[in-house]
This record gives C-alpha cells, structure tokens and sequence, in this order.
C-alpha cells in the first residue's frame, strides 16, 4: 500500500503527540502524583508508536516503544518520574521529533539512536541519587490556568477538515502589502475627489470605505495565531533552564490563547526567551540564597499574555531577588553611561531600563545560559521595531517584572500625526497617552530642564523641532503649544509640536538603508496626497 | 455480506488510512469517531455493520467501551484494533465479546482477511 499520501498527516499528528508529551514531562514533574498525566503520556507514546509502526518507520517505533515501556512501570507505581527519567524522555522527544522532522522533509538522514535506546532500556531507578529532601511548595495556591490534558490534542483537529486549508505566510504578507497600498490609494483617491468636487463620487467612496475595512479585518483575522503557537515550548524551555542552574522553578503560563499576528509573535520570540533566561539565570536566587531570605525553596516565574483594546501585554515576572535601583545608577556612573547627574534625577523605572543599555549587565557572575548580560538592549529594540514599549518594574528582594506592550497587528497602525517644521510625523497611538495644549507659563525650567506638571507628577517636556534639531518655531508668547504625551518604558514624555493634524490609519513601511539608519524613526508611509511621512520611535526622541 | 463500518480511533491519520483500506476493499464507512463518547453518539443514529475500535482512546476505558458497544448494539460485529499485543488484553477483548483482535500495525490484506471471514 502506498503510504505517501498519509505522510503529511503522519507529521502533523506525530508534532501535536510530542508537544503535549513535553508539557506533561514538565507538569508531572511538578506534582508527580498526577496519574491522569501519566495516563496521557502513556497514550501519546502508545499512538506515536502505532502510526510510526503503520507508517513503517522503525526508529520511531524502537524510541516511543522502550519510551512506552519505562511510563508503564511508572504507571503500574513501580517508582516515580526521576528527574532523570524525565531528561531521559525529554531527550527520547526530541530526538522523535528530529526523525518526525527527517520524515518530513524526505531527508530521512540516519540519526544514531542506540545509546538513546540503550540509557532509556537501562534506566535503573534505584541507582539514581533520590532528589534533595526539602519542602515542595503547594501548588494548592497557585492558581494555572492548565487546559484539560485530554482536550489538547484535538485542538488543532478542526483544521484536518476541508472547511480550512494550509496557506503560505508569503501569501498573507502579500495580502497586508496590498490591503495597505489599497488604504493609502482610498486616501489619495478621497482626496482627489474633494479637490474636484464630485459629489457624485461620495457614496461609492463610503463603500469602498467599508469594504476595505472589512479586507483589512479579514486579512489581520487570517493572520492571528493563539499566543501558543510559542509559548508551548517555554515549560520545557524553563524546566531545562533552570536544572542546568540546580534551581527549582514554577513556570506559570496565562493567557495563551490570545492572539496576536504571527509576525508580530516571530519577532517576540526571541525577546521572551531572552527574559525568560535572565529571569531564571539572574532573576531567581539559588535554593539556598531562597531559604535563607525567607523564601519558598522553588521560584516562581509567570508569564501573562492579556489584551487591552488595540494592545497587547505580554509580562513575565519572577520572585526573585529584583534589582536595586542605586546599584544600577551606580554602576551606570561608573561604565560613563550617564554623569552623576542624570543619576541623580532619574526615577526608579529609569534605572531599570539601564539595563537595556548595550553592554549592560549587573549579574555578578557570567553563565552559559544568559550570555554575558548583553541582550537586553536587543530585546529593546525588537520591542521598539513593533512599535510597543518594554517597561522594567522591580523590587528589591521581592522579584522584577518585565512587561512588553505591543500592538495587536502590524504594518497597518492607528497613529497620531503631528507636523515639526517642514515635517509630518505619525505617532504610533499604543505609545500616546494623551495630548495637551501647554501654555508658556505651564513649562518650569530647572537645571537645564524643561517640565509640566501632569496630575501632580512632573515630566520632561521639549520642542520636538529642538529634538529634530530643526529651528525654533516663531511662534508668539501666548500661542498655546499643541504637546503629545508619550508612555516610553512606564515613563510619561511630552513633545510639544507645532500642530495635531489628527488621527490617521496607516501602512508602515520599513525603512530600508541608509533611511534605517535614522534614529527616532521606525518606518514610513505615504499619504493620500503622495507625501512621505515618517513613524516616530518614541523611544528613541528621548 | 455486512459492509458499513463504524471507526472508532483517536488519530485522524489512523481513521484516514483505515478508511483507504476499507473503501479500496469495496467497505461503506458509515462514520468515524474519536473519542468513546463519540462513538456512543453515532450509534443513536444507526448501526454500523462493523465497528472497528481502537481500545485505547483519551476520554474512555477501552475495554468498558467495547462493553457499552455491544450492549447497545448486539447486531454489530465489533473488532478491536490495537497495538497492544499482550494476550491477556487480547483474550479480554474477545471474552467480553469482540469478533476478532486486529494488531497495529495492520496491512491492507490483513484488515480484509479479517473482516471478510467473520463469523454470524
């Protein structure tokens, strides 16, 4: 029988089998007593083994049978799954999921299993040292938001019908590309319309209007995907992290069934896995470090993907040992990254984003795992890049929060446009909080310093021609100051501009070079009436 | 000649490849179903010829399953396809009244071989 036209499905379905399998290893190391994951894990070994059999891929079948062997003794109560027995299957899924991804591709290259088969066959329990004896915190309060094991590999089912087919993600960037060129056409051709006067051109323009609302919907909802796309890999992620680092650590996952647009998720992996990282190399003290402060042996590292309007938060914080903001002061004085000064002036959350400052570390000690401290500042700018806003929060001895706020969809934005001078400038709107209009007597000058007070709090102001370096505008005494109020790492920014021409959607486009190598801008777009209007980076104004 | 079969398994790759068999092998799939209760669903509505269940399934005992299909409906041959190859499981399946055992992996022949010579 020819088997081929089964080998897609073979793939997909061996993928969605290993993915839970991983979760479960992680989950049931936490509270080993969960035999309905053991029941799970057992059945996934056992059907991965079944269609690898029928498929008739025999190094498949070898790794999941002897894999199916050592769950059934734990099963059966024989003994319970050993951190290294748990390595041990992990090891077992990957290397199935390299041969699932051999099949796939056809290469079907030979990948040396026997010591795999042998270590899992030889796996003596007894032998293995008993873990340290020391109190496993609760997890009756943690409160994890864990989809029922059965559900989850029939969750991706209802794409085998015929109602949804496999698209390339080429064809959906082609479609952004041309629902944005379709948006700025309407603006242009809006414009031409008033200028002639044709009254008659009206309602169809609304209607033209109305569907390209609906294309530009449709389009973004075909290219949403769960937040789990990525996050299915971070328990395993952690979990392996944190036992190279002899840490014991609870990874909390909320939230990853909201979705976001996949280039948007391509681009945050990184930077997730980066925190992720920190968070477990630095942020978490060690077990004793943990003990003697009064702390639950285990640390604790959550990360919440939650959506507000048009923006998305995604926030991983820890309960480790946070950060010190003088300490960072200090130490930015010290590598010439601010004056005394600066140091002087700068608010907590300020501090924390030092560590966002190339060559930045505070970590006392250099690991594998987290690099060299470096990092941090590329996480930044993956965040800037997509027009959101990383914000640092910490505690001292408590634990820090790192929180990334990005817009839901990319390319097509809603921002605020303001004119500088000879130029127009879009504010993306997720970093607008709101807008002004200053009168003279409004900015307090001090130490060089211009600020407003704002609900009580006072925060910097400047002329954004003065950050442009563009010349001062001659404006009278009196005129009010048109002034946009940014959020830039949880700090509030105002830049006065000469004018608020409203809100606008637009169609980013990258800058390519040398145009990228301007800083305060991320992107351009091209208005109705054909002129070339820049994105601002808030950020990077300040 | 009994002719429709009900398939009951949890993998859709092993429906598909089961279905292929069966339709090449002249069989009318009458449905599929994934899950136990799934199958207890379908048979409200007819019975199958034949049911082909996978004993190990995520929301069921397959072996109380087994049970509960037969009781339902006592006119259906059941047989039970499974990789598992122990022969108390095998000898259980049949004692509680399967029709045959058919062990993954399974060839094309072996499903017919199996299917056409069971007993009235």
């Amino acid at each position: 029988m020819d088997m081929s036209p089964y080998r897609d499905l073979f793939v997909s379905e061996a993928r969605s089998h290993l993915t839970t399998f991983n979760e479960l290893i992680v989950r049931l190391e936490e509270s080993p007593g969960d035999s309905p994951a053991i029941d799970e894990l057992f059945r996934h070994a056992h059907s991965l083994k079944g269609m690898a059999a029928t498929m008739g891929y025999e190094q498949i079948v070898a790794i999941a049978h002897i894999m199916e062997s050592q769950l059934s003794r734990i099963r059966s109560g024989e003994f319970e799954l050993l951190p290294a027995l748990a390595d041990l299957l992990l090891e077992g899924s990957d290397t199935l999921a390299r041969l699932v991804s051999g099949v796939e591709s056809g290469s079907n290259a030979f990948e040396d299993t026997a010591g795999l088969i042998e270590r899992l066959a030889t796996f003596d329990p007894v032998a293995e040292v008993p873990p340290p004896v020391h109190a496993i915190p609760s997890h009756e309060n943690i409160d994890i938001p864990l989809e029922t094991a059965a559900s989850a590999p029939h969750q991706f089912r209802q794409t085998d019908s015929f109602k949804s087919i496999r698209i390339k993600t080429e064809t959906l960037d082609h479609l952004v590309n041309i629902t944005g060129e379709l948006i700025t056409n309407r603006y242009r051709l809006a414009e031409s319309i008033r200028l002639a006067g044709a009254a008659d051109c009206q309602e169809p323009l609304h209607q033209l209007t109305a569907l390209l609302r609906n294309l530009r919907d449709e389009v973004f909802k075909a290219r949403m995907l769960p937040f789990a796309i990525i996050a299915d890999r971070f328990p395993r992620l952690v979990r392996d992290l944190a036992r190279k680092q002899g840490k014991e650590v609870h990874f909390q996952l909320a939230g990853k069934e909201i979705e976001l647009d996949r280039g948007i998720l391509e681009e945050i992996t990184e930077p997730i896995v980066h925190i992720l990282r920190n968070a477990v190399d630095h942020g978490l003290e060690t077990p004793d470090e943990r003990v003697m402060a009064g702390k639950p042996f285990g640390g604790t590292i959550t990360l919440t993907v939650c959506r507000d309007k048009d923006h998305v938060d995604i926030s991983i914080a820890d309960d480790g040992h946070g950060m010190d903001p003088e300490q960072l002061k200090q130490k930015g004085v010290d590598k010439g990254v601010i004056s005394p000064e600066q140091a002087a002036q700068m608010t907590p959350e300020e501090a924390y984003q030092l560590v966002c400052t190339p060559g930045f570390s505070t970590a006392a000690t250099v690991t594998d795992i987290s690099g060299r401290g470096v990092g941090m500042d590329a996480v930044r700018e993956s965040v800037h890049v997509l027009a959101g806003v990383l914000t640092i929060q910490s505690r001292s001895g408590q634990g820090s929060r790192f929180v990334m706020r990005l817009p839901i969809t990319v390319s097509i934005i809603h921002a605020l446009i303001v004119q500088s001078g000879p130029f127009e400038i879009a504010f993306p709107l997720t970093v607008v909080t709101r807008t002004l209009e200053l009168k003279r007597s409004d900015i307090r000058e001090e130490a060089g310093r211009s600020s407003i007070l704002l609900g009580g709090v006072s925060l910097p102001v400047r002329s954004l021609r003065q950050v442009l370096r563009l010349p001062a505008s001659p404006e009278t005494e009196d005129a009010l100051l048109p002034t946009v109020v940014c959020d830039i790492g949880g700090t509030l920014h105002a830049f006065s501009v000469d004018r608020i021409s409203g809100q606008q959607e637009i169609f980013v486009r990258p800058l390519r070079s040398p145009l990228s190598c301007l800083r305060g801008v991320s992107g351009a777009t091209i208005t109705g009436d054909g002129r070339v209007l820049f994105v601002a980076d808030a950020s990077a104004l300040v | 000649m009994s002719r429709t079969v009900m398939i009951v398994d949890d993998s859709l790759f092993m429906r598909k490849i089961m279905r292929g068999i069966l339709v090449q092998k002249g069989y009318i799939v009458s449905a599929e179903a994934a899950s136990g209760i799934e199958a207890m669903r379908n048979l409200h509505t007819g019975h199958p010829d034949i049911i082909l269940l996978d004993i190990i399934l995520p929301d069921s005992n397959g072996l109380d399953l087994l049970e509960s299909i037969i009781t339902a409906c006592p006119d259906s041959k059941v047989v039970v396809c499974s990789s598992i190859g122990e022969a108390q499981v095998i000898q259980k399946s049949l004692d509680l009244g399967a029709k045959a055992y058919i062990q993954k992996p399974f060839t094309p022949d072996k499903v017919a071989d199996v299917l056409e010579n069971l007993e009235d």
